[in-house]
């Protein structure tokens, strides 16, 4: 117990500060972790690997050098998972996919996790996703479905569904995902927990498997925004190794700012697209935030639905390209649902690809428009709660749309033009909702201020669940 | 329409030769692809628009 709460509800920013101060021992938040990883995992399928040993070590470590006098950093002894895309050294990252399998193991962590390591933090374990990180369910034919905290029936969301399942179920107090059409939003909306997808290019890619190089980003999710915000302070900063990785310097620490979101700061709903997919529960959720935040506006971009095409296009050609080889020689390796869609990819006429790179010019023009009027935006991050897992539709404007094609509806158009967008849990009906706040780029801090005060103003909440 | 005759011929300008049990999931997707790449032609785009992807010499 930590001022007289269980450990297992604690979150980052305060196991942190107790291990760091001694008051607490990061072997003991490990062991907890682990016994509780070891209870649920079996149920819900969030880790494709546990890392007990490296844990434990780790934990030692930290606990050492508390005892030494040492400052063992801001994220001390907090256990954390990485999507399986993330390199840890002596491990072949898998993807997702048995493809991999033949890679050589890796040398070196994976940036972000070094940085997360340097700052305390205790790696658990690696955690399930949808082959190469093609899907929204987390529905693995190989390492089999992650399940959702909140009902075991439904999907977690994906593809970076088993990180996000765990910080639900509290297997791990943080984790880190990728997002290149939604991958961290969606989950964050099924599972009932903060995401961030930050501006394409702020955090280096370094180290981990890709699966659209142009849309790719990589991020944080957790239980509050006070974690997402440190996490997300901890891990910024520039690397050669990642050649889309942004040069410009790491912004000052958010972490301490949450409370200042600007008196007069404009926010918008986003109308049209945004709504009209949108489901009765994530509509009363968007105009509930519109209330605290004062957003009165509402705005529509026009090519909405043109940017989701496009974003479609381009996964399907950029991830078909990129696999061509493992296509050729062994494509009955693959998932049959990431099959299909690599090999439909590689035979896209070029002109087409190269009609949806120009247009992304183009969209990213009307959203520095809409920026033009306001600081934020916000929408709907899915058009609807979690789905049972194998459900093979989902209702869309009264239509029956597959599952897996459609759920993404709402975020491909947003990470597309590689917007910085807070995913905002909302606890509105029987499972809950994400909504997303998107900022202009490289104004994470923003999104995140605007998180802030919906989480003060109760409506954004995410608490431990016991599935 | 695709169907999978046209995948065949498709997958032999690329250099791909795909298992006959793949082609019907491989034509319906191709299918949707085309069809969301169609909503991208029309209006045309100004040919002065430049691609945007990510290159740094």
């Amino acid at each position: 117990m930590v001022a007289d709460r269980p450990l297992d509800q604690l979150g980052a920013a305060t196991i942190g500060r107790a291990v760091r101060e001694g008051r607490l021992s990061a072997v003991a938040v490990i062991e907890a972790r682990l016994t509780r990883i070891e209870r649920l995992n079996p149920r819900l399928n969030c880790f494709t690997e546990i890392m007990g040993d490296r844990a434990r070590a780790e934990a030692q470590a930290v606990d050492t050098m508390v005892a030494a006098g040492r400052d063992p950093g801001p994220l001390a002894g907090v256990p954390f998972g990485v999507k399986d895309n993330y390199d840890v050294a002596g491990r072949v990252t898998t993807a997702g996919s048995i493809i991999n399998c033949a890679h050589p193991p890796a040398t070196v962590d994976a940036v972000l996790l070094q940085r997360l390591t340097a700052a305390g933090a205790v790696l658990v374990g690696t955690q399930n996703m949808d082959e190469f990180a093609y899907g929204f369910t987390t529905e693995n034919a190989h390492y089999g479905a992650t399940r959702n905290p909140h009902d075991v029936q439904r999907s977690a969301g994906g593809s970076s569904g088993g990180s996000a399942a765990a910080v639900a179920a509290g297997l791990c107090d943080f984790a880190l995902g990728t997002d290149t059409n939604g991958s961290i939003r969606v989950p964050s909306s099924f599972c009932g927990i903060f995401g961030l997808k930050p501006t394409f290019g702020r955090l280096p890619r370094t180290g981990t498997f890709p699966f659209v190089h142009e849309l790719d980003h990589l991020g944080p999710f957790a239980r509050s925004v006070a974690d997402l915000a440190l996490i997300y302070d901890l891990i910024q900063g520039h690397d050669p190794g990642d050649a889309a990785c942004s040069d410009r310097p790491a912004d000052p620490p958010v972490r301490h700012r949450l409370d200042e979101l600007r008196y007069g700061t404009s926010v918008a709903v986003l109308d049209g697209w945004f709504r009209d997919l949108a489901d009765p529960q994530g509509l009363a959720a968007i105009d509930a935030a519109a209330g605290i935040l004062g957003a009165t506006d509402r705005i529509t971009l026009a090519d909405a639905g043109k940017a989701r095409a496009a974003a479609f296009v381009m996964t399907s050609a950029s991830g078909g390209n990129l696999h061509i080889e493992s296509l050729r020689s062994r494509a009955g390796d693959f998932d049959p649902a990431t099959r299909d869609r690599l090999l439909a990819g590689t035979l896209l006429p070029a002109h087409v690809v190269l009609q949806a790179q120009r247009f992304r010019s183009l969209f990213r023009d009307q959203l520095a428009e809409a920026f033009r009027h306001h600081d934020l935006l916000i929408a709907p991050a899915t058009p609807c709660p979690a789905p049972f897992l194998g459900q093979p539709t989902i209702k869309v404007e009264s239509r029956d749309l597959p599952t897996r094609a459609n759920i993404g509806l709402l975020t491909q158009p947003l990470s597309f033009v590689g917007l910085p967008i807070v995913a905002v849990p909302v606890a509105n009906g029987a499972l809950p909702i994400g909504i997303q706040i998107i900022a202009p780029p490289w104004r994470e801090d923003l999104a995140l201020q605007a998180a802030a005060r919906l989480e003060r103003a109760g409506l954004a909440q995410s608490a431990v669940v016991e599935p | 329409m695709i169907d999978e005759q046209d995948v065949i011929w498709l997958a032999r300008m690329a250099g791909l030769e795909i298992d006959p049990a793949f082609l019907p999931g491989v034509a319906g997707n191709l299918g949707t692809l085309l069809a969301q790449a169609a909503l991208l032609m029309d209006p045309p785009i100004d040919p002065l628009v430049e691609p945007a992807p990510v290159f740094q010499p």
